[in-house]
């Protein structure tokens, strides 16, 4: 499918990044691009401009990608990466990330818009976990 | 005036509300303009917004138990015909 919003997820673990990118597919099913960027240089922890960089070409199916991130520096590295090119296209959100990216996950597998996706992710902050 | 319904569903034995079963009953909600909430029958003072995974997940409804679907809004029946239907097919 590629009418859906894509997600990037960010973390300064690779193997974090990708069970997250797992986690979310699983539950939301396939159809939606979701795309891990972990570690820096060599499998240290850490983040890399351009691991965010290749992870937003291949999630972008042209409806907009969803960007979340774990903590601290790869929130910057995210940030420095859109810097001078935000249109708007590539979203970088407030969220938590495990739940964050659930909820994104779900929203963009129903075909909602980047506005959406992007809200259902940081609406994630206020849910309780049970 | 929106139209408001209620209905109840059943969960199909060992299928419990949760990761993709639950994803599956938010996309049909989704589909909705309506508002929907779904509350489970043994735990009475818990509402779920039925558009939102977190709050679906967070429901913690066990397979077998049933469901409380409310709707209101212009599509309220379409939308608990739906839902009640997206229940009763749910797999693991």
């Amino acid at each position: 499918m590629s009418n859906l919003v894509g997600i990037v997820l960010v973390s300064h673990s690779l193997e974090l990044a990708r069970g997250l990118a797992d986690l979310a597919s699983q539950v939301a099913g396939e159809g939606v691009k979701i795309e891990p960027a972990g570690g820096g240089p060599g499998g240290s922890l850490g983040t890399s401009g351009d691991a965010v960089r290749e992870a937003i070409a291949r999630a972008d199916c042209g409806h907009g990608v969803v960007v979340l991130a774990d903590l601290g520096s790869s929130i910057l590295t995210v940030r420095h990466l859109l810097e001078g090119k935000a249109n708007g296209h590539v979203r970088l959100v407030d969220a938590p990330f495990v739940e964050g990216a659930v909820a994104a996950a779900v929203m963009s597998s129903a075909g909602q818009s980047l506005e959406d996706v992007a809200k259902a992710a940081e609406d994630a902050r206020g849910a309780s976990k049970f | 005036m929106p139209a408001s319904s209620e209905s109840t569903v059943r969960l199909p034995a060992g299928v419990a509300l949760h990761a993709r079963p639950a994803a599956t009953f938010v996309k049909t909600a989704l589909r909705f303009r309506s508002r929907v909430t779904v509350g489970t029958v043994d735990n009475v003072g818990k509402v779920a917004d039925a558009k939102s995974i977190l709050a679906v997940l967070a429901l913690g409804a066990q397979g077998g138990s049933v469901l409380r679907l409310s709707a209101e809004g212009e599509d309220a029946p379409d939308a608990l015909d739906a839902l009640a239907s997206c229940v009763s097919g749910l797999v693991e």
